[in-house]
């Protein structure tokens, strides 16, 4: 494999930018204070939107390992 | 935290727990003569499959504390404390600006401690000694901390008919003889067993504790709302500074962490490194994020508690969950035996870690470089004991709360992150600006917790010195003045060098 077909996410803007949009969606720093809070399925609401965005990063961060990280994976497992 | 219901049952589920982690360190270790090579001792031979890299990585991040002390946590705070998911996710975003580009040349150049790469990149004895000493400092304070959970949690579980300090000193000896005998492989097989009780437990723990709620959530959380509004409310502005400061703390220092970076040198293949970090992202919700869930649950069961009383939440808890009936009592002393077991994998792997960087980069880089393999290995492991008996006896007066030398022994520690993440990448980036950058990043963490500003309008002191720490090693190495020999030896240094 050249080094041009490797995959680094270092080298992904894109990954970078999404990981702080996803940040930012968790860190309730957006939501208006000293209101009434609705409770949805036994969570505040600003709490069960910034759930949504932990678990987001998670399937995110896990789907970015597997999908954009190949440096030396098939040189490893031809050497097998 | 004095389990009413436990004892002699204790007793038994912790005899038992010990030897299973003797027989698999023994086994780990049979035949195989581990301690002729250093990589074979503290990294498995660079060979751990995917059951055992995951385990290992999984039972070295959360450790007992992940449950005694996050559980009280989520008590004080309420649902800000919804972080701990987030935090502990972050780790793995930090490990991909990282752990690719390190896990192909620690191959190549067979490092053993995260300070061969320093070294090797810096080639500056001052850089050197300095994140030896930052690293080895975290280190020992997280294995402190370690080793005075286990003696909480044993007296606990056994309501104190084993004493603290008796409770330390036997799983401590068990923990050095399965290391001794098999090195890394020890660790990261018992870490197999640990982590899966751990997750077990964490689950008919949080079961147990709906039940005695009347099994619904969202009651918990209306009667949060009605008696104590502010845990349910929208976190004020110095809330969100401050979690977005844990995001950036504890995903730089955890990942950055001399024991979870040798779990990267230690993996046998890319793949199997990438898919257990792949799995391990989805691991916070389960672990943490349940804990929170048991906190936030405790506030109902004991409303009122102060700080002091809250840091008994899960021991309070389990008594009553232990009450339910004979089946919750059993699972309750397998779950205060899995939480003992849990420290128990974190502070052998940080005990392995702080032996291999003394043989390693003490001994072998500075005392002795001609000693042969075997005697650096026998010299890590003397010290490991060595060690483990002067933080015993710091043990015999534990600190109050948990999380506060929690954030301790991060402040010191991520400030060697600069060097060490952005030296992969940066060829200009060089050994004075750096290792001035690391020493104000140090001092100024450290001055504000010793003067007990450990947080600025929210801020951790770590991170502040972390961007001290920053401007310095970016803005020196900008206008220091690099010879093209010496750039060209970093890009060297820092390729990936694949034949195409």
């Amino acid at each position: 494999m050249s080094k041009d077909q490797t995959k680094e996410p270092i080298r992904k803007k894109w990954i970078w930018i999404g990981l702080v949009i996803i940040m930012l969606g968790i860190v309730p720093w957006y939501f208006p204070r000293g209101t009434e809070v609705p409770i949805i399925l036994g969570f505040p609401y600003w709490a069960l939107i910034s759930l949504f965005f932990s678990l987001l990063l998670c399937g995110y961060l896990s789907w970015l390992c597997v999908s954009q990280w190949n440096i030396v994976e098939d040189i490893e497992e031809n050497e097998d | 935290m004095n389990l009413t219901f436990a004892g002699v049952d204790g007793i038994i589920i912790l005899s038992s727990y010990a030897v299973i982690m003797l027989v698999i360190g023994y086994l780990a270790g049979r035949g195989k003569n581990l301690s002729k090579s250093m990589s074979g001792y503290y990294l498995a031979g660079k060979n751990l499959g995917f059951v055992a890299l995951f385990f290992t990585l999984y039972a070295t991040q959360y450790s007992g504390n992940t449950i005694i002390g996050y559980a009280p946590s989520a008590y004080r705070t309420g649902f800000t404390w919804l972080q701990s998911i987030s935090f502990m996710t972050i780790i793995i975003g930090v490990y991909l600006m990282f752990a690719p580009r390190l896990y192909v040349i620690s191959k190549r150049l067979k490092f053993v401690t995260p300070t061969d790469w320093i070294q090797h990149r810096f080639k500056s004895k001052a850089v050197t000694i300095l994140s030896i000493f930052l690293m080895l400092w975290g280190l020992g304070n997280y294995l402190l901390e370690q080793l005075v959970a286990i003696g909480q949690a044993v007296a606990g579980l056994t309501g104190g008919t084993i004493p603290y300090q008796y409770a330390v000193i036997a799983f401590v000896v068990v923990m050095l003889a399965y290391e001794w005998m098999g090195g890394m492989k020890a660790v990261a097989f018992t870490d197999v067993m640990q982590g899966i009780v751990l997750m077990i437990g964490i689950i008919v723990f949080l079961i147990g504790a709906l039940y005695l709620v009347g099994g619904n959530f969202a009651s918990v959380t209306t009667f949060i709302a009605s008696t104590e509004p502010a845990k349910v409310g929208v976190p004020p502005a110095d809330a969100t500074v401050n979690w977005l400061s844990m995001l950036l703390l504890v995903g730089f220092g955890a990942a950055i962490y001399p024991h979870a970076v040798q779990r990267i040198y230690s993996a046998k293949s890319e793949r199997i490194l990438k898919r257990s970090f792949s799995r391990i992202a989805w691991m916070p919700p389960i672990t943490t994020g349940l804990v929170f869930v048991i906190g936030i649950i405790g506030i109902m069961m004991f409303p009122g508690l102060d700080t002091g009383g809250s840091e008994q939440l899960v021991g309070m808890m389990a008594n009553e969950i232990a009450a339910i009936n004979p089946f919750y009592y059993w699972v309750m002393i397998l779950f205060f035996g899995a939480i003992v077991a849990a420290i128990v994998s974190t502070a052998d792997s940080v005990l392995l870690s702080f032996s291999s960087m003394v043989s390693n980069d003490v001994y072998g880089k500075f005392i002795n470089p001609e000693a042969t393999e075997h005697k650096k290995v026998m010299v890590g492991k003397y010290s490991g004991i060595a060690v483990v008996i002067l933080l015993l006896w710091l043990a015999w007066n534990p600190p109050g709360t948990l999380y506060q030398i929690f954030v301790l022994k991060f402040e010191l520690l991520v400030q060697v992150a600069p060097a060490f993440i952005l030296g992969l990448y940066w060829n200009k980036l060089s050994a004075i600006p750096v290792f001035w950058g690391m020493l104000s990043g140090a001092l100024l963490a450290g001055l504000l917790t010793l003067t007990g500003n450990s947080t600025v309008y929210g801020v951790h002191g770590g991170v502040l010195g972390l961007a001290l720490n920053f401007l310095v090693a970016v803005i020196g190495s900008y206008y220091a003045s690099v010879s093209s020999a010496e750039e060209s030896e970093a890009k060297e240094m820092t390729s990936l060098k694949i034949e195409a």
